[in-house]
């Protein structure tokens, strides 16, 4: 083919690919597309197969060097336990008293649900957007299902092909999570943060007059549909006045994103997009 | 061994190393992008057509493995670094592998520029890159796009003058 002839079909495909880049631009909440979960389906595997490779290999040599420090750390493991044991004696007994508390004024608190561990199989931090893919197993994943570390909130699934599902990390700049000071449950908005992007959040429309200092710890507020109340975000970092109207907040993230290679899928029932669409005063036949 | 074969193992062998790269250190591919490497090695050979159609696979290839919103970008960004390293390659007589740094480098910047267009373009929530990285991207990869291209050249000369040296061999027997 000539130069002429290939400068045309450039055109051509570089145009058909801006009409399906164009398509594809998400609002907040966007899903991936069938081109997205097929490829998953093909690489996933491959990066699976990575994973596990290089864990058998750095796990061997880790097992050997750890032997006797795991050794002390079982024991002053097995007396965190007993003390523990005590704590949840006493948790136990307020958890009874609340429920008893709760039954007589009829508050009906929404279910905590049940959380399942899955493998990291790849981590993309170098991009402008910030994801992981998960390997979940047999067990089914849904889109907009809340991901966990133990330190806190990680994303929620925005793609889910098969056993392997994508997700969208908090510190992307189009994530949204609805949060809460816990130290006076004044709420707002976290996102990733655009003067870190990637590493750092920001707690957007919280009004100048509201009371935040640097240290206080940010929590979900169960307020956006898609994460349970009381999940750790963040730490406050740093206060500045913002524009007009409101704090310009930065968060240090409670997980440590360079260190992920488990999480937890969190099955947790989403409001359904029923009921959060519904006009006030309109009736459904 | 033909060019298809050439190809398909230097995309295997990007995308194993890519894959292991992120694995161990997770800064890996925000240092270097191996798809582009090989995107812009296979487009110096100067045809056009190839380039273009390899950097949109490519980059669809390696659109998979990021990006959770604009699938698609890195498509669109090597399908024109593809095309534009071949038109490229036209117009240079590479003698030296540091001329192969110097295109690599250029593709990479071309690519990291296309892509911060792209995403200021289409999406509401853009984050800029850190200018550091993008330099650092740029010089790493043109770095090892050169060391390939040398490693290639030198297997290929090597390779080259066995066979000679055993069909001068087989003529004398």
């Amino acid at each position: 083919m000539d130069e002429r002839r290939t400068g045309w079909l450039l055109i051509l495909v570089l145009a058909g690919q801006l009409v399906f880049l164009a398509t594809r631009v998400p609002g907040r909440g966007g899903k991936g597309t069938a081109l997205e979960s097929a490829g998953l389906r093909l690489l996933g595997p491959v990066a699976r197969l990575v994973a596990l490779v290089s864990e058998s290999f750095s796990g061997s040599r880790e097992s050997l060097a750890l032997r006797g420090r795991l050794i002390d750390e079982n024991r002053a493991l097995r007396q965190e336990v007993l003390d523990l044991r005590l704590r949840l004696l006493r948790t136990a007994d307020l958890g009874d008293e609340m429920a008893r508390l709760g039954a007589a004024v009829e508050y009906a608190a929404p279910p905590a649900g049940r959380i399942r561990a899955a493998d990291v199989v790849y981590v993309d931090r170098s991009s402008l957007l910030r994801t992981l893919v998960l390997y979940a197993g047999p067990s089914p994943v849904r889109v907009n299902q809340p991901v966990l570390s133990p330190e806190g909130l990680v994303g929620r699934v925005v793609v889910v092909a098969g056993p392997y599902a994508k997700v969208q990390l908090i510190t992307d700049r189009a994530a949204a999570v609805g949060a809460m000071l816990l130290r006076n449950r004044r709420q707002g908005v976290v996102r990733g943060s655009a003067r870190d992007p990637g590493f750092g959040l920001e707690l957007d429309y919280l009004p100048l007059q509201a009371d935040v200092r640097a240290g206080d710890r940010i929590v979900t507020a169960g307020i956006d549909g898609i994460y349970p109340r009381g999940i750790p975000v963040g730490t406050v970092d740093s206060v500045e006045p913002g524009g007009q109207l409101f704090h310009r907040i930065h968060l240090t993230p409670a997980v440590d994103f360079g260190t992920l290679d488990q999480v937890y899928l969190l099955e947790h029932e989403p409001v359904p997009d029923t009921v959060k669409e519904a006009l006030p005063g309109v009736r459904r036949r | 061994m033909s060019g298809a074969v050439k190809l398909l193992l230097g995309i295997a062998a990007g995308l194993l190393v890519h894959l292991v790269g992120a694995h161990l250190f997770p800064d890996f591919p925000r240092l270097v992008d191996v798809f582009l490497i090989v995107v812009a090695l296979h487009a110096l050979s100067g045809n056009s057509l190839s380039g273009l159609l390899v950097g949109m696979a490519v980059g669809l290839l390696h659109d998979t493995l990021t990006g959770s919103r604009l699938y698609g970008l890195y498509g669109f960004a090597d399908t024109i670094v593809g095309y534009g390293t071949a038109r490229l390659a036209q117009r240079l007589v590479i003698q030296r592998a540091t001329g192969v740094f110097v295109v690599v480098g250029l593709a990479s910047v071309l690519q990291q520029v296309v892509l911060v267009g792209l995403t200021f373009l289409l999406l509401p929530d853009p984050g800029f890159p850190l200018p550091l990285w993008a330099g650092a991207k740029a010089v790493t990869c043109g770095l090892l796009g050169m060391m390939i291209y040398a490693a290639a050249g030198s297997f290929g000369r090597n390779y080259e003058s066995r066979r000679r040296s055993r069909m001068s061999r087989l003529r004398l027997e």
